[in-house]
């Protein structure tokens, strides 16, 4: 027996054929994770770095008339050196976008809000209120 | 639970047998609507008997080009499948465990759901 036989040692039967949805098809990896958030205003806020879904029993049995999980946000966090390195950041350091407030989902991901009331944007309006407002002109738009 | 604890995981059928990595989530948008969207409710994993990496999906369409590009990636997630929840055992943080006479269905995006 070769090593990969013994890595995927299981045979592989013939796949059942496709399957046609109601709804919008979203595969995770392709259609959202690394995707561009805009806010209302069409202004970036955030990548989706991560999901978080509805509870389901983690670690034990999953009884077979458990229902389907659900996307409840698009999470943004340090992720960088979690990718590199393995695992994932600790899930108090994600800053969450309720799915409830996705108005579109395309190339982009487009919120029906403005980005200024989401908590990822605060180190943004940080760096405006306390340090931006303080060099002179600092108050409007350039001319 | 966050879904990056879920992909990369060895699945393994019920007699602990490996049968790949999980390596994308498909989620379809026909949950009760919260909002301007549906909830996304999961539809199950795909899986791929080869790699634990996903990368411009070629194995679930059918665009050809870049020709070089496309062969290579298709080869590369030969024989991916996607496995429904209701298939899904027991989840834990390395590995997926399926249910006995789980179901093989081809990950393939038909017409529209491709984009």
């Amino acid at each position: 027996m070769t090593r990969r036989s013994k890595r995927f040692d299981a045979p592989l039967p013939v796949l059942e054929p496709a399957e046609q949805y109601a709804g919008q098809v979203l595969d995770a990896r392709l259609h959202l994770l690394d995707r561009q958030v805009l806010d209302r205003d069409g202004v970036p806020v955030q990548v989706v770095d991560d999901l978080e879904l509805s509870d389901v029993p983690f670690g034990e049995s999953i009884p077979s008339e458990t229902p389907a999980p659900v996307i409840e946000s698009i999470l943004s966090g340090p992720v960088l050196g979690t990718r590199i390195f393995g695992g994932r950041p600790p899930s108090s350091r994600f800053h969450r976008v309720s799915w409830d407030r996705i108005a579109e989902i395309g190339i982009a991901i487009h919120l029906g809000v403005a980005g200024s009331t989401l908590d990822v944007t605060w180190v943004e309006r940080w760096v405006r209120d306390r340090i931006i407002s303080r060099i002179p002109g600092g108050h409007h738009d350039p001319e | 639970m966050i879904l990056s604890d879920v992909l990369r995981s060895r699945v393994l059928d019920d007699e602990g047998r490996s049968v790949g990595i999980v390596i994308d989530a498909r989620f379809v948008l026909d949950g009760v609507p919260h909002g301007p969207l549906a909830d996304a409710r999961l539809v199950g994993f795909i899986v791929s008997p080869h790699t634990g990496s996903s990368f411009l999906g070629y194995e679930r369409h059918d665009d050809g080009r870049p020709a070089l590009i496309a062969r290579v990636l298709r080869w590369h997630h030969r024989g991916s499948f996607l496995v429904h929840w209701e298939d899904i055992a027991r989840l834990d943080e390395t590995r997926v465990i399926l249910r006995p006479g789980y179901r093989r269905i081809s990950p393939a995006l038909l017409g529209a759901q491709r984009r």
